[in-house]
């Protein structure tokens, strides 16, 4: 058969010369590259200032994109590509939530359908949380009915508290205000019977009721100070949808990835099974919403900054440290506690982790919580930085993953710089074309990227 | 590399394609989905009449060709490429320019070169520019695999669709491409939508008949082999490069036809048309047909056609709102396909 001889094409020629001069040719890119910023430096400083400035925060939201997911990539190996409708959800939850005060009600949105659903996924959710916390230990000690009425009481309460809420947007900061309050009295607590351990003797425990006054009046305050600031409301709004984001993430994990990552024989099927979430949600989304661009409302620092020539948002510097505190956070997370040795370990073996006794569903389904609050962060940033629509959250899906590739597939270190190398990238680039061709460059340097560094800037170790 | 008598015995039997057990109705997918989609499709023609039941017709062998194509490279290969729809934008842009009417186009904001050509001297040209950006594109891909071929077939899909979009002096942006020729044999036109169905006809049972020598041939048998292990199959001195690099051009050739004959069909088509979402939609519509069946993706195409149709009368959707329900409805087919039945309805080879 002369097909089966098919040999010493061109084809072979070009991947041996790739394989055998890759380094070659990476050194002449980077200085390629390297040289061309240079030059852009040297023709107009306060000009390349600028063009950083304009490629920090994208970079930011990239950033965060590729760190959460990264996280999850690294821990359950499979392409989740929910992600990028958690970016489109959490943008479009504040949006929602929104859409009764700004711009006269113009986009008032609200719609019990949509409640009662969101309602009705975040009592789940709490239901299966408070199912696999306390069912095995209560299970001995109560009736079925009992423990169903254990389960069922809180997170029906849960779920109608949820549905209160989504349904009076406009009063986001007295129904959360005691919610506020209960979690800064919790924190206080904590970290004064932290501190009290720190500092005292650790032989006699200082009682409960010497330091629950101080956290509790903490607390009140705190809610008083929240229930008294209608201003709130839009920063409220971020957490309430970052925690919707999440809870669908929950829900899809419990509901669907379980069972299939059961059967599933190639992380293929997991892709294309996310990619029919994606698909459905970002139609649901369109039918809500409407396919046009949105605004969202004016966020604190519209406020500009000069430095050295060059024009700054407030916003866009609090959009940086966002990403910063989120890696800072996802790093102790990882780094410090046994949640983190624990996902690590998944992240290794699976079944080896199951074997020495973690409890790798719980572990698997909080990564995807802090994965998808990543994303609607991500989406949320973005989303106040330029318009909202639904099928952002496909490009901001496909923009994180690209960072996550450049950084090195896995590494936390490698996300964050991804992101910000990507956002930089991306605005040099465009400063001979014109801004239209982004999408292109990031994904020619994508290309280039797997072509010379297939493990990224800093492959997982 | 070490391998196994069992590896080998292994990828020989996982090269012939499976055949589920012959069963009666009651659990015959196969079967009933075959009957569902046909009869319905049957069904709606008979109701609606000529008209509508051309245009459908038209529209689903476009669809149809462009499904074929895509499961050559998917189904047989195990290329999970998600940026098929930049062929069939290459396919379509190439036609508009080559064959659009000169003299119409020059009375626009913005003039593009513009060639007039009748329809069947484009119709290679566009087919073999597509082939030529695959054989660029196809060895630059030729490395990946994976998660990370759909991350770059993604890419392509987008760079395309961006390139459409911004390179005005060539294809006017989103103002689109108008008058662009229709097909003419030797004086006469295929004016009529009665002529042009029957030409597409005949474009898909050519596609049909080239992708069917491919897969029953030897060749095709490789490419399943390299679906299967592609390591196994490069012991045995195949180079797979040069077959996926094959059957990656072969697939984006016809995908350019299919892009021709839908811009002379439209005789106006701008970017829109070729958003990274139709691309899902076709990946979607080869999943939900079969992997690894020609069959399949011609049921495939008529069931996504079908379902829009469908969809225009429930009463309670109102009519801007049908293309958002239907992919919601893919998007869930999608899940519930991977669930349960991970070869589509009457799929070769399981994802």
């Amino acid at each position: 058969m002369s097909l089966a001889q098919l040999r010493a094409a061109p084809l072979g020629a070009w991947t041996r010369f790739r394989e055998h001069h890759s380094r070659a040719l990476a050194t002449v890119l980077t200085t390629a590259v390297i040289a061309y910023v240079a030059w852009k430096i040297f023709q107009s400083p306060s000009q390349a200032l600028q063009f950083a400035f304009n490629g920090l925060p994208v970079g930011a939201v990239y950033a965060l994109l590729a760190m959460g997911f990264t996280l999850v990539y690294s821990t359950v190996w499979f392409f989740d590509l929910y992600y990028g409708a958690a970016a489109a959800l959490g943008a479009y939850g504040v949006f929602y939530l929104r859409s009764q005060d700004f711009l006269g009600g113009r986009y008032d949105v609200n719609n019990h359908f949509v409640n009662i659903a969101f309602a009705l996924v975040v009592a789940g959710v709490v239901a299966w949380a408070l199912h696999v916390n306390f069912h095995s230990r209560l299970r001995t000690r109560l009736s079925p009915t009992a423990l169903r009425a254990v389960g069922g009481a809180p997170s029906l309460a849960i779920g109608v508290y949820m549905w209160l809420v989504l349904a009076n947007p406009n009063q986001l900061n007295a129904m959360l205000s005691p919610v506020i309050g209960a979690l800064v009295a919790a924190v206080a607590f904590w970290l004064l019977h932290r501190g009290y351990g720190r500092l005292a003797d650790n032989s006699r425990p200082i009682s409960v009721l010497a330091l629950a006054p101080p956290a509790a009046a903490l607390g009140s305050y705190c809610g008083f100070l929240v229930a008294a600031t209608p201003d709130a409301n839009l920063y409220l709004s971020w957490g309430v949808s970052c925690v919707l984001a999440g809870a669908v993430s929950l829900a899809l994990y419990r509901g669907l990835y379980v069972y299939m990552r059961l059967r599933a024989k190639s992380p293929l099927i997991m892709l294309v099974a996310s990619l029919g979430i994606l698909l459905a949600i970002t139609a649901i989304t369109t039918i809500i919403f409407r396919a046009a661009p949105r605004p969202l409302p004016e966020a604190f620092g519209s406020d500009v900054w000069t430095v050295a020539g060059a024009n700054i948002k407030g916003f866009n510097v609090f959009a940086i440290g966002v990403a910063m505190a989120g890696f800072a956070g996802l790093l102790l997370l990882l780094k410090k506690t046994a949640f983190g040795t624990a996902v690590r370990a998944i992240g290794d073996d699976e079944e080896v982790s199951k074997v020495v006794g973690i409890n790798t569903t719980v572990v698997i389904a909080v990564v995807f919580f802090i994965g998808a609050i990543f994303a609607a962060l991500a989406g949320i940033l973005s989303g106040h930085d330029t318009a909202i629509q639904p099928r952002m959250g496909l490009l901001l899906l496909l923009k994180g993953w690209i960072a996550s590739v450049i950084g090195g597939i896995g590494n936390l270190h490698g996300a964050i710089i991804g992101g910000f190398a990507l956002g930089m990238i991306e605005q040099f680039g465009i400063w001979d074309l014109a801004g239209e061709w982004k999408d292109v460059i990031s994904f020619v340097v994508l290309i280039v990227f797997l072509s010379f560094w297939p493990q990224g800037l800093l492959p997982r170790r | 590399m070490a391998l196994s008598s069992h590896a080998i015995s292994n990828l020989v039997r996982r090269t012939r394609d499976f055949t589920e057990r012959p069963r009666f109705a009651k659990g015959n997918v196969e079967l009933w989905a075959n009957l569902l989609i046909i009869s319905w499709a049957a069904a709606f023609m008979l109701w609606q009449g000529v008209g509508f039941a051309i245009t459908v017709s038209t529209v689903f062998a476009i669809w149809a060709i462009l499904a074929v194509s895509l499961n050559l490279v998917v189904g047989y290969t195990g290329l999970l490429s998600v940026g098929h729809i930049g062929f069939f934008g290459i396919g379509a842009y190439a036609m508009a320019i080559l064959s659009s009417d000169a003299s119409y186009e020059q009375l626009r904001t913005e003039a593009i070169p513009t060639f007039g050509w009748p329809f069947f001297a484009a119709l290679p040209i566009s087919v073999v520019l597509a082939g030529l950006v695959a054989v660029v594109v196809g060895v630059a891909f030729n490395r990946f695999r994976d998660d990370i071929y759909v991350l770059v077939s993604f890419g392509f899909a987008v760079i395309a669709f961006n390139l459409f979009l911004n390179w005005r002096p060539l294809t006017r942006g989103a103002f689109g491409i108008h008058e662009i020729a229709r097909p003419e044999i030797g004086g006469w036109t295929l004016s009529g939508p009665f002529e042009f169905l029957v030409l597409a006809l005949v474009f898909l049972g050519i596609v049909v008949l080239i992708s069917w020598f491919i897969v029953t041939s030897s060749f095709g048998r490789v490419l399943r082999a390299i679906r299967e292990d592609e390591q196994a199959i490069e012991v045995f001195g195949y180079q797979t490069a040069h077959y996926k690099l094959a059957i990656w051009v072969i697939s984006a050739m016809m995908a350019g036809l299919a892009g021709a004959l839908f811009g002379s069909w439209t005789s106006f088509i701008d970017p829109n048309s070729f958003v990274l979402l139709e691309s899902i939609l076709l990946v979607s519509i080869v999943i939900l047909g079969g992997l690894a069946t020609i069959w399949g993706s011609i049921l495939g195409a008529m069931a996504f056609v079908m379902l829009e149709e469908g969809m225009r009368f429930l009463p309670f959707l109102p009519p801007e709102f049908i293309g958002q329900a239907r992919q919601v409805v893919l998007g869930i087919l999608l899940v519930l396909l991977m669930l349960f039945r991970p070869q589509g309805l009457v799929g070769r080879f399981r994802l």
